[in-house]
């Protein structure tokens, strides 16, 4: 913790506004009081961090699996329909191309409204 | 080994320094959310999330703040995105500052107000008042922390102080 009265100066806190942040710290002392925190030893750290490298590992495993057996699936189909039907590929094609500048449209609007 | 040492080895994947970086930020990161949830219980498991998260995230710290710094902005923002998830009930908090009052009750001291008066006002509020008027922090990078300009933070604060002072002193009447 800072020395409030300092930052409380840089801030522009009036009197009455000094009281209210004593009584905050004050408060929060004796939370700290009441409920004092027990740190766990360096081992209990080492171990959740393998444990958790562990499954972002395995995640990443997953995420990678699913993202290949996507891309084939879709892959596999575009190439079937440009093979059996070429005309319904330069349709596909043809509408996505109309459609692009209403995607970009909405992407803004929604950045724009955040 | 200081800790800007430890940071450039945790980088690289040592555990060990990993490990004694978590280890020197832990009290700290407690006592951090259990000034902004003002539920001991809740504020381990956030300082849980906040942990692994930073184990997944280490290589992203740049270091241009301080870590516990980094730290306070994860578990700020995984307590914001908590809370609109699952609103928690109000009888939560409740519940964990009755134990404290009871705590309290128990060493024969005196119980603080202020801390009826903070469970009560939003966590957005609070957790600007926490960082600016406990932990010190300017605007800007209270601002940075939460995501939300800077303007925002000052006014936050302001008038979470009017409402904890109005608050207060009306108790005091009573």
């Amino acid at each position: 913790m800072k020395e409030y009265k300092s930052t409380n100066r840089e801030a522009g806190v009036d009197e009455e506004d000094e009281l209210t942040v004593k009584q905050i710290i004050d408060g929060f002392e004796k939370m700290d009081q009441w409920n004092p925190v027990s740190t766990p030893n360096l081992q209990w750290f080492q171990q959740n961090i393998e444990l958790e490298r562990k499954r972002i590992r395995r995640k990443q495993w997953k995420d990678l699996i699913t993202f290949i057996f996507v891309a084939a699936s879709v892959l596999s189909v575009v190439i079937a329909i440009v093979y059996r039907q070429p005309i319904l590929f330069l349709y596909f094609q043809f509408v996505g191309i109309i459609l692009l500048p209403f995607t970009f449209i909405k992407t803004r609007k929604r950045v724009s409204k955040e | 080994m200081d800790e800007k040492d430890l940071i450039q080895k945790a980088k690289k994947g040592d555990t060990l320094a990993l490990s004694k970086l978590l280890q020197q930020n832990y009290s700290f990161l407690v006592k951090y959310l259990m000034k902004v949830t003002l539920h001991p219980q809740i504020a381990e498991d956030l300082t849980q999330e906040t942990m692994m998260k930073c184990i997944e995230k280490i290589q992203l710290y740049n270091g241009e703040s301080k870590f516990s710094s980094w730290l306070i902005t994860i578990a700020t923002n995984l307590y914001i995105d908590q809370q609109r998830r699952k609103k928690r009930e109000k009888s939560w908090q409740e519940q964990a500052l009755r134990k404290m009052k009871w705590q309290a009750g128990n060493r024969n001291e005196e119980w603080a107000d202020v801390l009826d008066v903070l469970a009560k006002i939003n966590e957005e509020i609070r957790m600007p008042i926490v960082l600016k008027h406990y932990y010190g922090y300017s605007y800007k990078e209270i601002g940075e922390m939460m995501g939300i300009a800077e303007g925002t933070v000052k006014s936050r604060v302001s008038n979470g102080l009017k409402s904890i002072r109005k608050e207060l002193s009306e108790n005091e009447r009573v």
